[in-house]
């Protein structure tokens, strides 16, 4: 039996192993080349080749449009009057984000911890019942259902309820959020440490109350940070919402491009800078407090 | 406490834990042996033995977060499997663990008071979460564990023996007849340790509770618990007045050799 050791030995050694990170590493080599060979090589067959003169110039074309040289009259960019119009139109946005967050963090709390399975069906249930637990399914339904659907999406349909303004555009992007943060806060609740949980519940809790005491206060320091990073996502969406007539910085952007006022869109690109670096720093100043 | 006091008040008083025949098994694996004894009122009781002696089962079985294999608990004359999870349960028997008792976004305070909630209706311990409630008691509470500076810290922010000592106060609102300490103090280094037990252990005896703890260290279980049981593969080797446990008991309880059981 002098065979048997031999056999041990030689299938203990093993190929060299292929990591991780080497895989993705020449994954991703593999990818850039081939999609360059393509840019270059096969995509001559359509009428537009990637690198050409025509782009290059269209470009520079355009890029001066948008500074506004080799133009007479003033960029509006320099103008104090076109400031001081559009500057309402970014306060409209601001308040649409403001109203939009709102609504999708009202949504939200009022439902998250009913999306957590831990409290529907796991361990936290107050109650064992079949009803209870199917509310799980009912709230994550939801959460999927106004997430999978775009922001824009949610805009047109609802335009038609509504007037056009800032509301639908608000409406729209505050229930397509909705459904991101309830995701990710019940995610978190589903993610808590349970032994606090258990101890509050073994020192005379009822169940409700191990739900304010323990998920509550435990959930919602995250709850805050998602809902900032929302709002900076929400302040940038307004412009495609906008696109289909809910007011604000949006509107205006499509109505300049349409009507070729290309520096009144580098003076809406700056609000938008001024917009997304202010709630940056809005939020940055609240999420220090609320820590 | 002179031995004879001690079997005095084990006959006289009430008994605080009954068990009678209590084991428990995981699948094949037997944790808890039959077990019968009985804890008087009052009693400090430290329960010694290796890792995995079955010390925590015990425990868990005396807070009835577990059910037994075959066997009953009876706290204060009422049998465990008939009390109600919640409340009721939460009168007779409070628990305090290694760490992470406590909830650690929530201040200190409220931790404590958190011990009120049996008694609360939900609207009440709402109100409090934004008014504390009931807020001298808490206080005094954290006073009593000395650590009312930190009343308004979280609890997060608090060192390990300080969490020990808030939710010794939660247990001192919770009121219960019976502590239950599952290595209160494994987590804290050696002074911090001995200030946590002969707190813990004071409290008990002011207050006339009932203290049951597993014990990680022989010494500050010899110092301040009145009786030792020494647990091992889930059979009780001793239980006497910590007086009259002798070292090489304690020797054989944790030996190396032999621990592994034969079947």
């Amino acid at each position: 039996m002098s065979t048997v050791p031999e056999i041990h030995r030689f299938t203990s050694i093993r190929p060299p192993k292929v990591t991780f990170i080497g895989a993705t590493a020449i994954a991703a080599l593999g990818l850039i080349v081939g999609s360059w060979v393509f840019v270059l090589g096969a995509d001559r067959v359509q009428s537009q080749p990637f690198f050409s003169v025509e782009t290059l110039e269209r470009g520079g074309r355009f890029l001066q449009a948008l500074l506004g040289i080799g133009s007479s009259s003033t960029p509006a960019f320099a103008q104090w009057a076109a400031w001081q119009d559009t500057a309402r139109l970014a306060y409209q946005t601001l308040a649409m984000s403001v109203l939009a967050i709102g609504i999708a963090a009202l949504i939200a709390l009022a439902t998250f911890m009913f999306g957590a399975s831990n409290i529907m069906r796991g361990e936290l249930a107050p109650y064992r019942s079949w009803v209870w637990g199917s509310g799980f399914f009912v709230v994550r339904a939801f959460y999927t259902f106004t997430r999978a659907i775009p922001e824009l999406v949610w805009a047109m349909l609802i335009i038609f309820m509504f007037a056009p303004g800032l509301l639908p555009g608000a409406l729209a992007l505050g229930i397509h959020n909705a459904g991101v943060l309830g995701k990710l806060s019940s995610e978190v609740v589903e993610g808590l440490d349970t032994r606090p949980l258990l101890a509050l519940r073994s020192s005379g809790a009822g169940r409700f109350q191990v739900l304010a005491y323990g998920v509550l206060p435990q959930a919602l320091p995250r709850f805050i940070t998602y809902l900032f990073y929302r709002w900076e996502l929400i302040i940038r969406t307004t412009i495609v919402v906008g696109f289909v007539a809910a007011g604000g910085l949006g509107l205006e952007f499509r109505l300049s491009m349409s009507y070729f006022h290309y520096t009144t869109v580098t003076l809406l690109l700056i609000w938008y800078l001024v917009l997304v670096v202010a709630v940056d720093l809005i939020a940055a100043v609240l999420r220090r407090m609320a820590r | 406490m002179s031995l004879a006091s001690l079997e005095s008040s084990r006959t006289e008083a009430a008994q605080a834990v009954s068990l009678s025949g209590l084991s428990k098994a995981y699948g094949p694996i037997e944790a808890l042996a039959p077990l019968s004894l009985t804890v008087a009122a009052g009693e400090t009781v430290a329960i010694l033995g290796p890792s995995g002696s079955g010390k925590t089962t015990l425990l868990l079985l005396l807070s009835g977060q577990l059910g037994p294999s075959s066997g009953a608990v009876t706290l204060v004359g009422r049998e465990i499997a008939q009390l109600s999870p919640g409340k009721e349960l939460a009168q007779l028997v409070g628990m305090i663990h290694q760490q992470f008792d406590l909830v650690p976004n929530i201040s200190a305070l409220h931790n404590v008071l958190a011990g009120r909630l049996g008694e609360w209706g939900l609207f009440k311990s709402l109100v409090s979460l934004v008014w504390p409630q009931d807020r001298p008691m808490g206080m005094e509470a954290l006073a009593r564990v000395g650590v009312a500076d930190r009343a308004e810290l979280r609890a997060g922010r608090l060192s390990g023996g300080e969490q020990q000592r808030v939710a010794i106060a939660r247990l001192l609102l919770q009121d219960p007849a019976i502590v239950l300490a599952d290595e209160p103090v494994a987590s804290l280094d050696q002074a911090r340790a001995g200030e946590v037990i002969r707190l813990l252990v004071r409290i008990a005896r002011d207050s006339g509770k009932t203290l049951i703890s597993s014990m990680h260290s022989v010494e500050l279980a010899r110092a301040h618990f009145d009786r030792l049981i020494g647990l091992r593969n889930g059979i009780v080797q001793f239980d006497l007045p910590s007086s009259q446990v002798a070292d090489d008991m304690l020797l054989a309880l944790y030996d190396i050799k032999g621990l592994r059981r034969e079947d």
